[in-house]
């Protein structure tokens, strides 16, 4: 029996509790300043519901189904748009539908994105000081990851509303990510600390940082997805001759390059999520000896890879309806955030690292 | 059918395997099915699965006696042997074949095949472009043939006044490549389990482990498996060092930081022997299999005396962690004890709380206040002479044994302290702690195919997803400057599509001629 009263002590990796503190303020900044930046996009929808009403009225006479089909033909310039190429016809409909707001709108939805801006800046700063606080990859327990995947999500939403004119997207963005940070510091808040001996490895950063961003692409495209259906719904009312209230949805660029776009953010988080799936195999077979073990995280991230194949094979189905495609990738994304809120805290499995 | 009504076609069996496989093999069925994947994988996250955790079903089944045979019947604790789970996912498997085969047969004869003759009016086309060049159009067809090569574009020439051309075959192949690799995942997932095989054995520190079935605590293996022709590789725990939490409060306080053990080890017995380190994350290969650091406890070291002060027992015994804590449970079975067999029943504290206010518990999983606390039995250990878990005793046949006075003895001892047994039954001493770790053993001959098959789902999904199927077309009309028409066809959405013909009309009209066959016209370009 080898000596057991002197146990040599492992290199020591102590978090610090002063770096932590800032991430925590700039944290609650963030917060602060999203909450600002949703009360803008907010009043920007508002806005934009009577400036449509307005415009509508100046065309006076036109049926449902020909507001319809502006909207559509304004759809198709912005995908022409997109591809550095507008053409005549749809000159004066635009990608974003932000041109035909009114000033006070445009002006909302400017200072929206500024706030979001800054907000998102903040919650940068708020994760890079964690990740100095503890000295490692700033996603290892679940208050780390719904920050990382919030701000992944924010950052994703910023680029993209920047090359499409995605204003009105905003509060469909920044509404699940101040609700994420709401829920990361009231329920899952953890302190700054070492990992566990599992996760002390080189696959942390590629596993979880792809998983981080295909979550973030998924959002947007959720949030798109659920845009979408509205659009949808409201198109099919209006082709019916049922014009209801004007609402911002009537400025939106047309339902069919909506789902277009949720498609192409869909298709990009499912690669990433394959990714994540085979990256997250290889990882298992290394800390626990076997790359499948069904464990609890394992099947509902194969749950939702699987869900969201069912999504890309119902999209590329010939009389599928897009809309009913649209609903098997929110079950998608609803999966994920069972993967998360859900298995983490409830679930008996191996992948407890919630630090909870 | 059976129904005898002349306006109904009948099927013979030729017939409805046709209709059988033809639905099978639909996308609607493909779709379906994997929705029922997705539906069908999930109650084996809700309840307890015999392959990972065998206890938890026991507690499952001992406290839901009613619902839970009717879920066991169902297949609810083994979901991923299921028949159901199977049938799903082998119909999956029959629809993907079913479509991946007429896909290769189409996908072959079109990667063989020359792009199609260009339409008479390309102005159809969803993208087109037309401009003049001042040059002859044999240049033009020239330089778009030159152009769209260096595109990696497939391209052909029908007749003298066009050109053809296509890529973007990638995305089919991708897609098949994605579908049979999907296939492959499987098998090899299926060949790791007839020719894996996993071995749990628990290391105290100073100890060696032969790798030989029977020295496995617990042994699975696949029925391709001799489990007499284990790699006879050996390992001795030289020492395992561990470090817990102290800083961090709440839930965090105690987490485990750190496990690494330091061993001697030999591929065979009487082999070189090597020192190698196991930590989590790091496993190391002996004889071709896998050994992996999982799990980790405590051993107390007690010595058992007669009355006369002969040894009976001494030893590291393992005890079992319970809880984050390491409150761990064991028993010291001392068969040689007379008259009576003795079995020592408790708990081991590596930080005992002093006052045992809610029983024995630790409150600390490393070593700061380490103490045993243990009840006495007598009788026959091993009745019937059935095997037994080496952690708990079997009392049917023991009765405890009481202090002198009657009341319940139990017997609490730090490291060094020693208590004399009532009724000259002899001594039982703790001596120290020593650690164990707990090594997982595995080999898996699939997984090396499985992650081949793995990478190449990826790259294909890569390749079917992000590829672009198009056909592009050039023609060119003779007048006094060359007419040249460009118009390009996508298979799917393709926002890039537009652009690109832009660019090679372009590309084709937007420099010097050679050999102007007229002085080159003011027409604007557009």
């Amino acid at each position: 029996m080898t000596s057991w009263a002197t146990m040599p002590s492992l290199a020591a990796a102590a978090a610090s509790p002063t770096m932590a503190s800032w991430s925590n303020l700039a944290l609650y900044s963030a917060m602060t300043v999203y909450t600002i930046a949703m009360l803008l996009f907010a009043g920007y929808l508002a806005a934009l519901g009577p400036a449509a009403a307005h415009e509508v009225a100046s065309a006076e006479g036109s049926t449902g189904a020909e507001v319809k089909e502006l909207v559509a033909v304004g759809a198709a310039g912005g995908a022409d748009a997109a591809a550095g190429r507008p053409t005549s016809t749809a000159g004066r409909a635009t990608a974003g539908g932000a041109d035909e707001a009114s000033p006070r709108a445009r002006k909302l939805a400017g200072s929206a994105l500024s706030m979001t801006w800054l907000a998102t800046a903040l919650l940068a700063v708020s994760v890079i000081l964690r990740g100095l606080a503890v000295m490692r990859a700033p996603w290892g327990n679940m208050f780390e990851f719904a920050n990382a995947g919030a701000l992944a999500a924010a950052v994703a939403y910023l680029v993209l509303a920047r090359r499409n004119r995605w204003q009105w997207l905003g509060i469909f963005v920044v509404g699940p990510v101040l609700l994420t940070l709401g829920l990361a510091l009231l329920a899952f808040y953890t302190e700054a600390a070492e990992l566990m001996p599992a996760l002390k490895s080189v696959w942390l950063v590629i596993h979880v940082i792809v998983a981080i961003l295909a979550v973030g692409l998924f959002t947007v495209a959720f949030a798109l997805g659920v845009v979408y259906l509205l659009k949808a719904r409201q198109e099919a009312r209006a082709a019916a001759g049922a014009a209801g209230k004007r609402t911002f949805l009537d400025t939106l660029p047309g339902s069919a390059s909506l789902e277009r776009a949720a498609y192409g953010l869909n298709m990009i988080g499912f690669i990433l999520w394959t990714f994540t799936l085979v990256a997250g195999a290889i990882w298992a077979q290394k800390a626990w000896g076997s790359y499948w073990t069904w464990d609890p995280k394992e099947v509902w991230t194969f749950v939702v890879w699987v869900v969201y194949a069912a999504y890309m094979h119902a999209r590329a189905t010939a009389g599928w309806e897009p809309r009913k495609a649209m609903w098997i990738a929110i079950a998608g994304f609803v999966s994920i955030i069972i993967n998360f809120a859900v298995v983490n805290v409830f679930f008996v499995g191996q992948h407890s690292y919630s630090g909870l | 059918m059976t129904t005898t009504e002349v306006t109904q076609p009948r099927l013979g069996p030729v017939g409805w395997a046709r209709w059988a496989w033809r639905n099978l093999t639909s996308m609607r069925t493909a779709l379906f099915l994997l929705l029922l994947l997705s539906v069908g994988a999930v109650p084996g996250s809700i309840f307890p699965q015999r392959s990972i955790d065998p206890g938890r079903v026991a507690d499952y089944l001992a406290a839901n006696p009613t619902s839970g045979r009717w879920l066991d019947r169902l297949g609810f604790f083994d979901v991923y042997s299921s028949v159901w789970f199977s049938a799903i996912y082998l119909l999956l498997v029959i629809s993907l074949i079913g479509c991946i085969i007429p896909r290769t047969r189409l996908h072959w004869h079109a990667l063989r095949s020359l792009p199609p003759r260009a339409p008479a009016r390309l102005e159809r086309l969803a993208a087109h472009e037309t401009a003049e060049y001042a040059g002859p159009p044999g240049e033009v067809l020239e330089a778009a043939r030159a152009w769209l090569r260096s595109k990696r574009y497939r391209v052909h020439s029908h007749d003298e006044t066009s050109v053809s051309a296509e890529s973007g075959y990638l995305r089919e192949t991708g897609n098949l490549v994605f579908h049979v690799a999907m296939c492959i995942v499987i098998v090899g997932v299926a060949a790791g389990h007839v020719f894996g095989w996993r071995g749990d054995v628990i290391v105290t520190e100073g100890q060696t482990f032969a790798s030989v079935f029977p020295q496995y605590d617990t042994f699975r293996a696949g029925t391709g498996v001799d489990a007499n022709a284990l790699p006879p590789f050996t390992i001795k725990l030289d020492r395992l060092d561990v470090k817990f939490e102290r800083v961090a409060g709440g839930a965090q306080f105690g987490a485990p930081r750190g496990f690494t053990a330091y061993t001697t080890t030999t591929e065979r017995p009487g082999a070189d022997a090597r020192e190698q380190i196991v930590t989590v994350n790091e496993p190391i290969t002996l004889g071709g299999a896998d050994v992996f650091l999982l799990g980790n406890g405590y051993a107390p070291v007690v010595t058992v005396t007669d009355a006369a002060g002969a040894v009976l027992y001494k030893g590291a015994t393992p005890f079992l962690a319970q809880d984050n804590f390491y409150t761990s449970v064991g028993a010291i079975k001392v068969p040689s004890a007379s008259p009576k067999q003795l079995g020592f029943s408790g708990f081991f504290l590596p930080t005992a709380e002093p006052t045992y206010a809610n029983g024995p518990r630790s409150t600390f999983p490393d070593l700061d206040n380490p103490e045993i606390a243990v009840s006495v039995w007598e009788g026959n250990l091993f009745p019937g002479g059935r095997p037994q878990s080496v952690y708990t005793l079997n009392t049917a046949e023991l009765t405890e044994v009481p202090r002198a006075d009657g009341k319940p003895l139990a017997i609490r001892l730090k490291p060094g302290q020693s208590y004399e047994l009532p009724g000259g039954r002899g001594t039982i001493s703790f001596d120290g702690v020593a650690r164990f770790a707990g090594f997982s053993v595995r080999t898996d001959p699939g997984k090396g195919l499985t992650l081949i098959a793995a990478l190449l789902t990826l790259g294909g999904l890569v390749a079917s997803l992000i590829v672009r199927r198009r056909r592009v077309f050039v023609r060119v009309t003779e007048g006094s400057t060359t007419l040249v028409t460009v118009g390009g066809l996508a298979k799917n959405a393709d926002p890039g599509l537009a652009g690109f013909v832009a660019e090679l009309t372009a590309a084709l009209t937007d420099r010097p001629a050679s050999a102007a066959p007229a002085a080159r016209t003011e027409t604007d370009v557009t």
